[in-house]
């Protein structure tokens, strides 16, 4: 088994990444490395604040039978069975037999993948129908607001998950917006239904920690007369946050070694803190190059990782230091334009990281977007052919799947059809790298959430009840 | 070298009629969306910028002979709705031209003068097989003075062709833009029926002018709510000669925009009709063609709840004419996107070669555009394609604007080829 991009450069095989099933190594993510847990007595990340109670019990073993794999570890293998069982990736092999009661999917002439994961979405948060009242994704009142957790803004009702299901997403992360330095903290989410957002937290995900390069800033808070006002004035923000975010911690570290008075808590503080303490991932909103370069040092003087440039339309020139920092980016295939930082754009870009051995990936940041990420990872993929390298669908596969969940910390779990994964998987009805081809069943540890062929199990939100018509659903 | 001919032409020092250089495309598959029907094998001959022949062999020498065995020839895309060449940059309000805000012109608002046929937008579509686009102002709903908006019209398009020539607006006042719906609602001060009657008022004193020019010129006439400019703007509007745009999504929009088109026998064009399927059939038989957003199946507005993937194809079933722009998100910069959006429409039941001419032939058909079509005569507006044109995997390898092969370099392109590899150093700042 051969593993192509993901996050080269010091990170274990494929094999043992499968075999790491430790908390240390789940939680340092893209580029992290595994030194962080046990550093610190105090628990920051606080991952048991609004525990995750997301459940799916499988209730029955899948067989898919002589389809296409695309396994997310740089394979492709034709006329293969998958077994699904208890959750997990069970036995991929040919020849396999039906364990009694399972649900057997004729793959011929499909092909599979793992589920589609998205490190960069907003649904819930920026929730459709988009009125004034449901804009909960952006605490645009102060240049720090680490201490907001996006999860508390996410409407469950949002009719656009089910959407991203049917495009094949399994798991999404949502962020806070890019309005401030620090944005707060993301969630990563099961596309599944819940009631509460609890229902659809990933377990044992570790946090993200929303940071944002660049205008969007300067423009909120220099519009208001307030500092950043200007790309100096937003790293200046960050060191004075990482100062204070170093005494914070080591206020608390010398408490658990010396006992006494315990340090007042402060939420914005423990969440920095907790990126310094390596159990919260960095998610970077950062378009320029030359901005990415500036951040990656500002990590090495405060001794933290990031995980990933998020939107990193330039991660292009600087694709090396990527690779030698450890560093993720998370890109479209052909956005640009917008604003002058996302000027410069090739549609080479993901192929171009890639190629320098760091650690590339598709992501959306458009609930449109969201539900044909294996289209643009498409058009990636022949841009990069176009380029001159050679990448073919078993690799490409990867910008989707497993290097997004290298950058969420949660690739021991899934992101590739690896046996002990959990059962994330995706049947399409053809080659998913072109126009015409769809997600026709969709599961999720194990259990069939959405299937094109049958209206009874394609998941409506509470909003999408009676809403055009009193006694039909909306679609 | 055709423009080289031309301008010794006029220069007087040539007396011989100009001849173009004559392209003959061989062995591609060729959709002509015309009577011609489709070619599994065929080769087009391209003369003085027009389609001369299309047939499944031609044998005549030509200058250029390009070799589209295994390769997909189509006319080239026409994006029915784009700011091409009225802005650069979208968030850098200095290189934009398509919109005004505050209190301003409104139906006589001309943006044509501002268009730029250099901006890089330009070269980069057409690398992806864009040949035409209709260019149309907007409103602005940010910005120093958006809170005191009252204008529902946005002013007259034009089209452009998109060979980056300075002469290159193929067609001016093509129509003339208005808001209904939740937009037409915010423009119009807080009601949909507001702006409705926004839209009736300017019609009826459109009319109104038309049959008394003269008295209200001299200003012998009552007050009236618009400028002359603007009612002059209006008149091929209400003389029919020229299309009336109305956004409009929800279906009761929809509908109220029929009636208006009836009452004052517009020849209305809807955009946006996110429900346009629950209301096919009416707009089949007003004969109201549309430009849409196939890929935004959001219910992102109460106007929108009806949103959906096989909008498209409904409509079309319906006999409705069925135009589909590049998707929303993707603003000007990515119109070209309009047939990656196609290509979803048949997914969800648009036939094929409806779906191609979504992006060309119903572009130019609604519009009063040359191309679209492949068929002796034609402008040679044409894209050689990898593969299937619908598909994400396939790409433009030559493109003809007005029968001339087009350079397929661009910014992407160029920034491509200068970070193949990058690495430490100062000598990419000396790569070109």
């Amino acid at each position: 088994m051969q593993l192509h991009a993901l996050c080269r450069g010091g990170l274990p095989s494929p094999r043992a990444i499968a075999a790491a099933l430790t908390a240390a190594f789940l939680l340092t993510g893209c580029g992290g490395d595994d030194t962080a847990a046990g550093k610190g007595a105090a628990d920051f990340a606080r991952l048991d604040a609004f525990p995750s109670t997301y459940s799916i019990e499988q209730s029955r073993p899948v067989l898919i039978t002589g389809a296409t794999l695309l396994t997310g570890t740089g394979e492709m293998l034709e006329n293969t069975d998958l077994l699904l069982e208890d959750g997990k990736i069970a036995r991929i092999d040919d020849g396999l037999k039906a364990p009694r009661d399972a649900l057997v999917v004729n793959g011929e002439g499909k092909w599979v993948t793992p589920g589609i994961i998205d490190v960069h979405s907003h649904l819930g948060n920026y929730p459709a129908p988009a009125i004034e009242s449901s804009q909960d994704g952006n605490e645009m009142t102060a240049p720090n607001t680490a201490e907001v957790w996006t999860e508390h803004s996410v409407w469950t009702q949002d009719p656009q998950f089910s959407l991203a299901l049917a495009g094949g997403v399994t798991t999404l992360q949502i962020l806070p917006g890019s309005a401030n330095l620090f944005g707060g903290r993301s969630v990563t989410l099961k596309n599944v239904p819940g009631r509460r957002v609890q229902d659809m937290k990933f377990p044992g995900a570790p946090y993200g920690l929303k940071m944002a390069c660049g205008e969007n800033p300067k423009r909120v808070y220099g519009g208001k007369g307030q500092a950043p006002s200007t790309r100096m004035g937003n790293v200046a923000g960050y060191r004075k946050a990482w100062i204070a975010a170093s005494k914070y911690k080591e206020k608390w570290e010398k408490y658990a070694e010396n006992g006494g008075e315990p340090p007042e808590r402060d939420l914005e503080m423990e969440t920095l803190a907790g990126v310094l303490n390596g159990d919260i991932l960095v998610h970077n909103h950062c378009y320029r190059g030359e901005e990415m370069a500036v951040m990656m040092d500002i990590a090495k003087e405060f001794d933290f990782q990031i995980s990933t440039f998020h939107h990193a339309v330039e991660a292009y020139k600087v694709a090396d230091l990527l690779a030698e920092n450890n560093v993720c980016a998370a890109m479209w295939a052909d956005w640009w334009g917008f604003k002058h930082e996302a000027f410069d754009m090739t549609e080479a870009n993901i192929a171009i990281v890639d190629q320098a051995r760091a650690c590339a990936m598709i992501h959306s940041d458009s609930a449109v977007g969201i539900q044909h990420l294996n289209e643009e990872t498409a058009k990636a993929m022949v841009a990069g052919q176009r380029a001159g390298f050679d990448i073919g669908p078993e690799h490409a596969v990867t910008w989707m799947t497993l290097n997004p969940a290298k950058a969420l910390g949660i690739a021991g779990q899934t992101g590739s059809l690896e046996k002990g994964k959990m059962a994330d998987v995706v049947v399409w009805s053809g080659n998913p790298f072109s126009v015409y081809t769809q997600a026709e069943k969709v599961f999720i540890d194990g259990e069939l959430m959405y299937d094109r062929d049958d209206p009874a199990r394609q998941p409506r939100s509470d909003f999408e009840l009676g809403i055009i018509e009193a006694e039909g659903e909306r679609l | 070298m055709t423009r080289f001919l031309i301008q010794l032409a006029l220069a007087g020092l040539f007396a011989l009629p100009v001849h173009a250089e004559t392209v003959l495309i061989k062995g591609g598959k060729v959709y002509t969306l015309s009577g011609i029907g489709t070619l599994a094998e065929g080769d087009v001959l391209v003369r003085d910028g027009k389609v001369q022949a299309v047939a499944p062999s031609i044998n005549e020498r030509a200058d250029r002979v390009i070799d589209a065995r295994g390769k997909v020839v189509t006319p080239g895309v026409i994006a029915p709705q784009s700011e091409l060449g009225l802005t650069e940059i979208s968030a850098a309000s200095a290189t934009n031209d398509y919109a005004v805000s505050g209190e301003s012109i409104g139906s006589g608002f001309d943006p044509r003068p501002a268009y730029n046929a250099k901006s890089t937008l330009i070269p980069y579509n057409r690398a992806h097989g864009v040949t035409r686009a209709v260019v149309f102002p907007s409103i602005s709903t940010w910005g120093e003075g958006a809170g005191k908006l009252h204008r529902v019209f946005a002013g007259q398009g034009f089209a452009i062709s998109l060979n980056g020539d300075f002469d290159s607006v193929v067609a001016e006042e093509l129509g003339q833009k208005a808001y209904l719906g939740e937009l037409g609602s915010q423009l119009a001060g807080g009601s949909r029926a507001n702006a409705y009657a926004r839209i009736e008022t300017a019609l009826s004193e459109a009319r109104e002018y038309l049959n008394n020019r003269e008295a209200i010129r001299r200003g012998n006439w009552r007050e009236l709510n618009h400028s002359l400019d603007d009612l002059e703007a209006l008149q091929p509007v209400v003389q029919g000669q020229q299309p009336l745009i109305v956004t409009a999504n929800r279906a009761s929009d929809i509908l109220q925009a029929l009636e208006l088109a009836e009452e004052y026998k517009l020849r209305l064009i809807i955009q946006g009709a996110a429900e346009g399927w629950m209301v096919a059939e009416q707009l089949a038989a007003a004969r109201v063609p549309v430009i849409i957003d196939v890929v935004n199946n959001l219910p992102i507005s109460f106007e929108s709840l009806g949103a959906r993937f096989d909008n498209a194809a409904r409509m079309q079933k319906a006999g409705v004419t069925v135009a589909i722009g590049g998707p929303g998100y993707g603003s000007t910069h990515l119109v070209h996107l309009a047939r990656q959006s196609a290509g979803n429409a048949v997914v969800y039941g648009l036939p094929y070669e409806e779906a191609l001419k979504a992006i060309s032939t119903n572009v130019a058909r609604i519009f009063g555009l040359e191309g679209g079509v492949l068929q002796p005569g034609g402008v040679a507006d044409i894209v050689v394609w990898s593969g299937d044109p619908l598909e994400v995997t396939s790409y433009p390898e030559q493109v003809l604007i007005g029968g001339e092969p087009q350079s397929l370099v661009n910014r992407s392109t160029r920034l491509r080829d200068r970070y193949l590899k990058p690495e430490q150093g100062h000598e990419m700042g000396y790569k070109f």
